[in-house]
C-alpha cells in the first residue's frame, strides 16, 4: 500500500511537471502597452557597442539606439516607457528573446537566415562587415594569414566567416587555427599577447578595442563579409516588430539616428567609422 | 554498503524502466512549446552542410587526451608534493604546502586565465612564439588542469602515508631496514592500497574539470556542444548528447576503479567478478612488462652477486670503508642539495616579490571596490539586488545554493538508503547522473532546460542558483549518506524497539549525531561551491569572474594585475573557511575526541 502510495505520488511529480507548461507569452506590443515596460537586451562586455565605462555606467551605440526606440515606441503608446536593462552575451542574446525574458536584444546581431527561423529582426539598423585585425606592420592582405591562428568568438557569424575565408585561401587546417573564445576581451588579449596572429569579428569592434592602445593595431585587408545588425526580435510577433521599425526609421528621418551615430562612430571619435550605407525607408 | 541480491538489481531496473517510460511520455505528448529536434545530431545539416554528432565524437577524442595526460601531470606532481608535504626540511614543506593550499583554494576556471592569459607575460619573446605556435591553449589548459588536480593528489598521498601505523615503521626500522627499503617494502605498498579509491574519484574530477577547458578556446567535448548550439540554436539537444557522452565516460571510469580497487584488496583473489577478470585482462600488458622488468632485476642480481664469492668476513672491513665513504659523499650530496634548494626556494621568493612590486597598484585600488560589490547600490532598474556584483555576488550565490541544497542532499541521502526501490532508485538516478557530469552541463541544462519546461526565462542569476542547488544537492546527498551510515546500526534498532517510527528516528536519534559528523564536509562542500559560482562567468552572471574579465576589458593592459587579485580575493575566503573546517573537524570528530579526552588524566 505504501508503496503504490509514494508510486503514485511520482507519477504525480512527473504529471505536474508537464502541466506547468502553460504558454505565458502574451503578444509583446500588447504587453509592452499594458505594463508599460520594455525588456532590452544588451550586450555588457563590447566596446563601444554597449560597455561599462569608467564610472561603471553602461554606456554605448546600442544602449543610445535601444532606448531610443524604447521612447519612440512609447510616442506611439502615448505613455512613458520604463526600459529595463538586460545583460546578455552571445550565449544568451537569442535564447532570451525564445524564452520570453526580453522584448528586444540590441546586441551586436548579424541578421542572418538561419537566426531567423528561431526569431525575427528588424530592418537592419547598422552596417558592418568583418575584418581582421593584426599588430601593426606584420601583415599586409588575407593571403597572410593562412596557416596562422585567427581569434575569434564562439556563436558569431565571424566564427564561421573565418573558417570559410581561410579555406577559401588555401588552408588545409582552417578549422583548427580559428580559435573560438568566450568574449572579446579574451579575443583581443589573445591579440595583445601574440597567441593568435589576428583577431576577426565585425569591424566596428575591432576599432573600439585598437583604440585603447593607439598605433600598435591596424586593420588588414578588405571587407569580407556583409553584417547587417538587426534588433532581434520575438518570432511572429508582426505588430511589434512594426513598431520597431518605424521607430527606427522615423529616427533616420528626423537625424537622430546620425546624432547618436556620431557620438560614437564620427570623425572626432577614437572609434571613427565613415556612415555608407543608409536605412531602408518606407513611403 | 549492503549487499545487492539479484533480485534488488531487478526492482531497481525494473524501477528504471518505469521513470524512463514515464519520462518518455511527458517529453513526446506534453506540449513544451517546443519541438525537440534531435534529428540535428545525426543528420547532416543543410546550411552548414556537417553533421553535428561528429563534432560531439571529436570533442570527446580531446576531452580523453586531455585528461590522461593532466592525470599524468597531477599523478606526477602529487606524488612529489604530497612528500615533500611530510619532509622535515622546512623549505621543502613550505614549498609544497604552499603549492598545495594556493591551488587547491583558487578556482579553476581562474587558473586556467591565469596560465594562459597572464603567465606568458613574464616569458621571453622567443619563448611566447615557440608557445603560441605549438598549440599553447592546448598545453595550458592541459598543465594547468595538471597541475590543479596536483593539488589535490598530493593531499591524498600525504594523508595515505600518514595512514601507515608508526608501528610499522618502528618495527621496519628495528628488524634493521634502511630508509628507502622501508620506503619501498612497508610504507608505500600500504599506503598504495589507501590511496588508490580516493585517486580514482579525483581522476574522475580531472575529467570532468577538463570541460573548463574550452574558457581559453579548446575544442573539446562541452566546447562542441556549445558550438552545435550557436550554429542551429538546438542547445537542449546538444547539451543533453553531451551529457550522455559525459556520463558513459564518468561510469566507465568508475567501473573500472571500482574494478581495481576490488584487485588490491589483500586476500580478495577468489572474490572477483567476471567483470573485473575480463577489466584485468586489459591491464596485462602493464602487469607483464612490470614482472619482467622485476624479473630483469632479479636475474641481473643473481648474476653480479655469482661474481662476489669472497668470504664476507675478508670483505667486511673493505666495504665500510667504502659505505663510510659513500655515506660521507651523500651527507655532503644532501646538504649541497639542501642549500640548492634555499637558494632556489629564496629566488622564487624574491620574484614573486619583484612582480608585486612592479604592480601598478593604482588599478587595483581603484577597481578594488567593484570587484567586491561592482556597483552596489547604484544598479539600474530591473537589475538583480541593485546591482550587487562581484565577490558578494559569489558568496550568496553559494549561500543560497548551499542552503536550498541542504535539504535536498537530506531527502535524497536519506532516500538513498532507503530499502524501498520506488524511493531508493530516483535517489541513486538523481545523484549518479549529476556527479556523473561536470558543473558547466548542468549549468547549460538549467539554461537550456527552464524555459522549456517554464515557457519563461528566469534571470541568469536564479538559472546558476539552481544549477549550482542542484549539482551540490547531489553531493550533499552522498555527504549525508555516509554520515547516516556512520551511525552505529545498533542504536536504529535500540530506537525501533523502543517503538520510534523511521521519522521519529532519524529526527530524534540518527540526524543529530550524523549532522554533527558531517559539518565539517558540508563546509568543505562550501568551499568547493564557492569556488565553483566562477563558472557562472559562461551564462554572464555579474560574480566576480565576470567582473574580473570586464575590468580586464576595460584596462586592457594589467591582466596580471586583476586576475592576481581575483586569485587572492578567492583564497583568501576559501583558505580561512578550510581553517574553519579544520577547527570543527577537530571538535566534532569522535575519534580524535577519544584521543584527546584519554590524553588528559
Amino acid at each position: 500500500m505504501k508503496k503504490l502510495v509514494t508510486g503514485m505520488v511520482l507519477v504525480l511529480f512527473f504529471v505536474l511537471c508537464a502541466g506547468v507548461s502553460v504558454c505565458l507569452a502574451g503578444k509583446t506590443y500588447d504587453r509592452v502597452e499594458r505594463d508599460g515596460l520594455v525588456r532590452i537586451g544588451l550586450m555588457y562586455n563590447s566596446i563601444p557597442a554597449a560597455y561599462f565605462n569608467e564610472n561603471n555606467e553602461w554606456v554605448g551605440f546600442d544602449v543610445d539606439i535601444a532606448e531610443e526606440v524604447a521612447k519612440r515606441i512609447g510616442g506611439y503608446m502615448g505613455k512613458d516607457l520604463k526600459v529595463e536593462r538586460v545583460k546578455v552575451n552571445n550565449k544568451t542574446r537569442i535564447s532570451f528573446l525564445t524564452s520570453d525574458r526580453i522584448d528586444m536584444s540590441t546586441a551586436n546581431m548579424t541578421h542572418k537566415r538561419e537566426r531567423d527561423r528561431v526569431i525575427d529582426f528588424s530592418i537592419t539598423y547598422f552596417f558592418d562587415g568583418q575584418k581582421i585585425l593584426a599588430k601593426k606592420g606584420r601583415f599586409t592582405k588575407h593571403e597572410d594569414f593562412v596557416g596562422k591562428k585567427l581569434a575569434s568568438m564562439q556563436g558569431t557569424t565571424s566564427e564561421k566567416n573565418a573558417v570559410n575565408l581561410l579555406k577559401a585561401l588555401g588552408d588545409p587546417n582552417a578549422e583548427k587555427n580559428v580559435i573560438s573564445f568566450q568574449d572579446e576581451p579574451s579575443c583581443f588579449l589573445a591579440l595583445q599577447q601574440d597567441k593568435v596572429a589576428g583577431w576577426t569579428t565585425d569591424s566596428t569592434i575591432l576599432i573600439g578595442f585598437s583604440a585603447k592602445e593607439p598605433g600598435k593595431y591596424e586593420l588588414v585587408g578588405d571587407f569580407f563579409s556583409d553584417e547587417p545588425y538587426g534588433i532581434g526580435l520575438p518570432e511572429d510577433d508582426s505588430k511589434w516588430r512594426d513598431s520597431v521599425n518605424f521607430a527606427i526609421q522615423d529616427m533616420w528621418a528626423d537625424g537622430t539616428y546620425m546624432k547618436i551615430y556620431n557620438k560614437w562612430y564620427g570623425a572626432d571619435t577614437e572609434y571613427y567609422f565613415p556612415m555608407t550605407e543608409k536605412i531602408e525607408m518606407w513611403p | 554498503m549492503h549487499k545487492h541480491s539479484s533480485y534488488d538489481v531487478l526492482k531497481q531496473v525494473g524501477i528504471f524502466a518505469v521513470i524512463a517510460f514515464i519520462l518518455y511520455l511527458v517529453f513526446s505528448h506534453a506540449d513544451f512549446g517546443y519541438k525537440f529536434h534531435w534529428a540535428v545530431l545525426y543528420e547532416e545539416n543543410p546550411t552548414y552542410k556537417e553533421v553535428f554528432g561528429l563534432w560531439l565524437l571529436r570533442g570527446l577524442v580531446l576531452t580523453i587526451k586531455i585528461s590522461l595526460i593532466s592525470t599524468g601531470i597531477a599523478l606526477f606532481l602529487g606524488t612529489i608534493f604530497g612528500i615533500a608535504r611530510l619532509s622535515l626540511f622546512k623549505p621543502t614543506y613550505y614549498l609544497a604546502t604552499g603549492y598545495v593550499e594556493f591551488f587547491r583554494n583558487t578556482p579553476l576556471l581562474v587558473q586556467l586565465f591565469f596560465w594562459y592569459f597572464a603567465f606568458p607575460m613574464v616569458l621571453p619573446e622567443g619563448m611566447r612564439m615557440f608557445l603560441n605556435d605549438n598549440n599553447f591553449e592546448f598545453w595550458a589548459a592541459t598543465v594547468g588542469l595538471g597541475i590543479y588536480t596536483g593539488a589535490f593528489v598530493a593531499e591524498i598521498v600525504r594523508a595515505g602515508i600518514q595512514a601507515i601505523p608508526h608501528g610499522h615503521v618502528e618495527a621496519a626500522l628495528s628488524s634493521g631496514l634502511s630508509g628507502p627499503q622501508m620506503l619501498r617494502f612497508v610504507i608505500l605498498p600500504q599506503a598504495f592500497r589507501v590511496i588508490i579509491p580516493p585517486l580514482g574519484s579525483e581522476f574522475l574530477n580531472n575529467m570532468k574539470n577538463s570541460s573548463l577547458a574550452m574558457t581559453i578556446g579548446v575544442a573539446e567535448l562541452c566546447w562542441n556542444s556549445q558550438q552545435i548550439e550557436s550554429f542551429t540554436f538546438r542547445g537542449f539537444e546538444a547539451t543533453s548528447a553531451a551529457s550522455l557522452i559525459y556520463l558513459g565516460l564518468s561510469l566507465s571510469i568508475s567501473v573500472i576503479m571500482n574494478s581495481i580497487n576490488h584487485h588490491l584488496k589483500i586476500g580478495q583473489e577468489q572474490k572477483l567478478t567476471t567483470l573485473d577478470r575480463i577489466l584485468g585482462a586489459l591491464f596485462l600488458p602493464v602487469v607483464l612488462v612490470f614482472r619482467g622488468i622485476s624479473l630483469i632485476i632479479t636475474l641481473g642480481k643473481r648474476l653480479f652477486r655469482l661474481g662476489e664469492f669472497a668470504p664476507v668476513h675478508v670483505e667486511a672491513v673493505y666495504v665500510s670503508v667504502w659505505k663510510r665513504a659513500l655515506l660521507v659523499i651523500a651527507k655532503w650530496l644532501v646538504f649541497l642539495g639542501k642549500g640548492l634548494f634555499i637558494v632556489l626556494f629564496v629566488t622564487l621568493l624574491a620574484l614573486i616579490t619583484l612582480a608585486l612590486y612592479s604592480f601598478e597598484w593604482s588599478i587595483i585600488a581603484n577597481n578594488f571596490r567593484s570587484l567586491l560589490v561592482w556597483t552596489f547600490p547604484h544598479g539600474g532598474a530591473g537589475e538583480i539586488f541593485f546591482g550587487l556584483g562581484g565577490l558578494s555576488m559569489s558568496i550568496i550565490l553559494a549561500a543560497i545554493a548551499l542552503f536550498v541544497s541542504f535539504f535536498i542532499g537530506l531527502v535524497f541521502g536519506l532516500g538513498r538508503l532507503s530499502k524501498n526501490p520506488v524511493i531508493s532508485t530516483p535517489s541513486v538516478l538523481y545523484i549518479e547522473i549529476i556527479r556523473g557530469n561536470p558543473l558547466i552541463m548542468v549549468i547549460f541544462w538549467v539554461y537550456f532546460f527552464s524555459p522549456i519546461v517554464t515557457g519563461m526565462q528566469i534571470d541568469v542569476f536564479w538559472s546558476a542558483a539552481i544549477a549550482f542547488t542542484l549539482f551540490s544537492g547531489a553531493y550533499i546527498a552522498e555527504i549525508v549518506r555516509a554520515g547516516v551510515s556512520a551511525i552505529p546500526r545498533g542504536q536504529v534498532e535500540a530506537a525501533t524497539a523502543s517503538g520510534l517510527n523511521y521519522f521519529r528516528t532519524m529526527r530524534h536519534v540518527v540526524l543529530p549525531q550524523a549532522l554533527k559528523i558531517m559539518i565539517p564536509a558540508f563546509v568543505g562542500q562550501f568551499i568547493a561551491l564557492f569556488k565553483d559560482t566562477s563558472l557562472a562567468y559562461i551564462i554572464g552572471v555579474f560574480e566576480l569572474t565576470t567582473v574580473a574579465q570586464m575590468l580586464n576589458n576595460r584596462l586592457m593592459i594589467y591582466p596580471f594585475e586583476i586576475y592576481t587579485t581575483i586569485a587572492v580575493l578567492y583564497f583568501v575566503c576559501c583558505y580561512g573557511m578550510s581553517m574553519v573546517a579544520k577547527r570543527l573537524e577537530q571538535k566534532y570528530t569522535p575519534s580524535k575526541r577519544s584521543v584527546a579526552a584519554s590524553a588528559v588524566p
